[in-house]
């Protein structure tokens, strides 16, 4: 399974719902698996795609939030296991591509190439729901359950690294305006004022 | 009623001017000083949500996730702490102008007494003009409340970042 066919499943079975995606790869494959308004792809902040996810969860608790996070990112923020962790949020799925590389900068391994386990990180920082999936049946089958069954979830999805071919929107402020918007919570400034 | 739930005048000013500026979210990284904000809150305000990060950089991770939810949300951090932060504030929150509210423990300033703390304490406010976030010293414990409640203002209107610098001569002042 590679990453962009693994974005497909996880965009078919979001619905409608929040995808909070990771800078780089992670971010271009799901503009190319499914442009939605209720995406919001990161330009930066390696690493703080799972906490802007869990932030939205704690905001929204009628949403299921999901974040498509990569492994590299992961481990630049691994307190981030410990606060989801503890604050629990049960809307929160926390999705990891993890190809066991740094796929955007140029290929170098991750510890995840050496044997270290996310999925086990997460158990170990109190996230009951965590699992790793190797497969497309696997993911589709985490993800059913993920979408309505109590989280937080983590899930690892073993991928291999698909070279994206599009790029979201650039323009950082439109994301955001139009991803608040889809999921009900428009800027005032973007709304008129009564006369 | 103990000693320890008396909080100081500027501690409560400041949870006045983030209530009354509507923020109901803080995210926090431990600090002595500020732990007696933390307090407050938790003690005398049952409408605000205050959530633990174990880092600052991802503190802002979780503020601007809050954002986009529609809360207002409030950072407290150590002065130190911002340097953990600077990723997270010039390529998320400034570029996509999600606003939170700042609040700083400042070290390093007047009566600093650990040289470890100084080069950043001293450095905070230049390294926040040149990002483009507006600050204001919080040194007095009666202007607390209204500075505050100004600096969200603006921030949360004007959609951007805006930090309150509590001074150490005040935080650190017996009560």
């Amino acid at each position: 399974m590679n990453r962009l066919d693994a974005t497909r499943i996880l965009v078919e079975c979001a619905g409608d719902a929040p995808i909070v995606a990771s800078l780089g790869h992670p971010a271009y494959d799901l503009f190319a698996a499914g442009d939605r308004s209720s995406n919001f792809y990161t330009w930066g902040s390696m690493g703080v795609a799972s906490s802007i996810g869990l932030g939205l969860a704690i905001g929204r608790p009628d949403l299921r939030v999901f974040v498509a996070d990569g492994d590299g990112s992961l481990l630049m923020n691994l307190g981030s296991l410990a606060t989801i962790g503890w604050t629990a949020p049960p809307n929160l799925v926390l999705i990891v591509w993890d190809n066991q590389e740094y796929a955007t900068t140029g290929g170098q391994p991750t510890a995840t190439a050496q044997g270290a386990d996310l999925a086990a990180a997460a158990t170990a920082m109190g996230i009951a729901a965590s699992v790793t999936v190797n497969d497309a049946d696997g993911l589709r089958a985490a993800l059913a359950r993920a979408r309505t069954a109590p989280g937080p979830w983590m899930i690892n999805a073993k991928v291999t690294e698909s070279a994206p071919r599009a790029k979201p929107p650039l323009d950082c402020v439109f994301i955001k305006q139009r991803f608040m918007s889809a999921i009900g919570n428009p800027e005032s400034a973007t709304r008129g004022e009564p006369a | 009623m103990t000693v320890a739930s008396i909080a100081p005048v500027w501690a409560s000013g400041v949870c006045a001017g983030v209530h009354a500026a509507g923020s109901r979210h803080v995210v926090y990284v431990p600090d002595n000083p500020l732990s007696h904000v933390v307090r407050t809150f938790e003690q005398s305000y049952a409408d605000v949500r205050l959530v633990l990060a174990t880092r600052e950089e991802e503190a802002f991770g979780i503020a601007a996730g809050l954002y986009l939810a529609g809360a207002r949300p409030t950072v407290l951090l150590q002065s130190s702490g911002v340097g953990n932060s600077l990723n997270a504030i010039t390529s998320l929150l400034l570029p996509y102008q999600i606003p939170a509210l700042m609040i700083v423990s400042m070290r390093g300033d007047a009566s600093e007494w650990n040289a470890a703390q100084v080069p950043m304490g001293r450095a905070l406010p230049a390294i926040l003009e040149a990002m483009g976030v507006p600050h204001v010293t919080v040194d007095t414990s009666d202007r607390a409340e209204a500075l505050t409640r100004q600096a969200a203002a603006t921030a949360f209107g004007t959609r951007t970042l805006g930090a309150c610098l509590l001074a150490r001569r005040m935080t650190s002042a017996p009560a």
